[in-house]
């Protein structure tokens, strides 16, 4: 059974303006997928649904053999929590330091405090933050901010780890940096979906390519190119 | 709770203008909702005064002697209708018209009591019975004039209903201004923290969790606020007892009969104003935060 299964998705925000057409693919636990395609092509439509922030209008994603559209909303936080999110943007709480946006992840679902100060360090740790725990996001860099993000993500072990455009707004120095990370939280056994159009990491990755454009799934290939 | 507490002074400590804003509009709110009461009743309270003023004046022909008007005073006593009955003698009504009239000695001089009639002075337990009442004594023999000032007291009474009904309206619209001010008030609060609403979210908080540091919020705000509106409410209050307007205290449109010391009401519209603010206060923030708890 696979993880995660798109099957015949279609999603209009307009009446007759399909983002998403008829879209199927499947993700095995443990993957390393990229969601490839230019801007508007319907990336970020498919990590929305995955999250359930948008409704389908026809198909369904079924998750661990689940269909997310039967989930209650009295379960959907405990499903979110199955699920890191990090986003070009960062999302990071500026009035919190690098700690406490780490911990709020945990914070949310009671956790303990003990909890939350075994795991938030190590998160930090393995995102090469620790020594910036104490820091507040205005004085981090880019790199560091979506670092910071990505141990957000982390901090309740997620199953997936989607990354939207995770490199989009930082250098190449600091984006090899994100995916080096990434790579690595991967390797632990985490699936981690990233959609970018950052031809030179998804070149330099040769991981699993899922290609969509003008809202129809235009290839699917291990080990792809950006336009291969 | 200290965590929620400790929530809620950073915000209170972060953004003083707003708070400072949150409590001038609920503060006003429910100060303007506490004199409004306030009016209320002391309109009804002036209207039973004067209500309780209303009465029949009995007026006997020179015939009908002390020894006749007594028993029919007596008989009176015994109406179930009759609330006070006063007799005044010719002699009394000579006094009296001495007391009114002490500045015109060569008025005084011309009168004596046999020129003036004794009369009787009823009040009602209920301002209706007099209309009935007064049309039964103008029938007694031995009566020469019954006085009863018709239009005046149906004017007071239909005053004193006007008031009441409009304004148990008016204070039921107001509920509803509050809370729209409430939750207007407290959705601008929340909007400010968008961000951190959506960050919680995405992290898979659940409702009571974010719900909870606002609704804590809401309460303590308009609880606040109503607590120092209170405050300005009992002072009034406290102010009308010190200086005695109403010597029985107030009245109540729905309780005829009933009197309250100021200071006694005072304390029962704060308690009112403060479980309405609690109220508000929850139910405002819960309809304030709804926006951001769909999944």
């Amino acid at each position: 059974m696979s993880q995660i299964e798109f099957k015949n998705i279609t999603k209009e925000y307009i009446t007759d303006v399909k983002v998403l057409d008829d879209v199927s693919f499947s993700i095995e636990k443990g993957e390393f997928v990229f969601i490839i395609g230019p801007s508007g092509a319907g990336k970020s439509t498919v990590i929305k649904l995955l999250l359930r922030e948008e409704p389908l209008e026809s198909g369904e994603i079924i998750f661990d053999g689940k269909n997310i559209s039967e989930i209650l909303p009295e379960e959907m936080p405990e499903y979110r929590r199955k699920i890191g999110v990090v986003f070009q943007d960062y999302k990071l709480l500026d009035s919190k330091t690098v700690y406490d946006n780490v911990a709020i992840a945990l914070e949310v679902v009671v956790a303990d405090k003990e909890e939350i100060k075994t795991v938030v360090p190590n998160v930090l740790s393995l995102v090469g933050l620790l020594d910036h725990a104490e820091y507040y996001p205005k004085e981090l860099s880019g790199g560091e901010k979506q670092r910071v993000a990505i141990a957000r993500a982390l901090a309740h072990e997620p199953d997936i780890l989607v990354a939207d455009e995770a490199t989009g707004m930082i250098d190449p120095d600091s984006a090899d940096e994100i995916v080096e990370i990434l790579e690595k939280i991967n390797s632990l056994g985490t699936t981690v979906i990233m959609a970018s159009h950052d031809q030179r990491i998804v070149d330099k990755l040769t991981k699993r390519v899922i290609k969509i454009e003008k809202g129809k799934l235009v290839s699917d290939k291990k080990g792809g190119k950006y336009h291969a | 709770m200290p965590k929620l507490w400790e929530n809620l002074r950073t915000y209170l400590k972060k953004e003083k203008l707003m708070t400072l804003s949150h409590f001038l509009v609920m503060g006003i709110t429910f100060l303007v909702l506490g004199i409004f009461i306030n009016v209320i009743v002391l309109s009804q309270t002036m209207l039973r005064y004067l209500e309780e003023q209303a009465q029949i004046t009995v007026f006997f022909k020179d015939e009908f002697g002390e020894d006749r008007i007594i028993p029919f005073r007596d008989q009176l006593v015994s109406d179930e209708r009759v609330a006070e009955v006063t007799y005044v003698s010719k002699e009394d009504a000579l006094r009296i018209f001495k007391e009114i009239n002490e500045d015109q000695p060569v008025l005084l001089e011309s009168i004596s009591a046999s020129v003036l009639p004794a009369s009787i002075e009823i009040k009602t337990m209920d301002i209706s019975d007099l209309e009935a009442l007064s049309n039964e004594l103008g029938q007694k023999e031995g009566v020469e004039e019954v006085r009863f000032y018709k239009d005046v007291i149906e004017r007071f009474r239909t005053v004193s209903n006007t008031v009441y009904i409009v304004g148990a309206v008016l204070v039921v619209i107001f509920f509803v201004i509050s809370y729209s001010v409430i939750v207007s008030s407290l959705r601008t609060a929340i909007n400010s923290r968008g961000s951190e609403l959506e960050v919680m979210k995405l992290v898979g908080a659940s409702d009571p969790y974010v719900k909870k540091p606002f609704i804590y919020q809401g309460v303590f705000f308009s609880v606040t606020s109503a607590l120092a509106a209170s405050v300005l409410t009992i002072l009034l209050d406290f102010g009308l007892s010190k200086w005695d307007v109403f010597s029985k205290g107030f009245s109540f449109g729905f309780l005829p009969g009933v009197f309250i010391s100021p200071v006694i009401f005072s304390l029962i519209l704060s308690l009112i104003l403060v479980i309405s603010g609690f109220l508000l206060g929850y139910f405002g923030s819960n309809a304030a935060v709804k926006k951001y708890l769909k999944y």
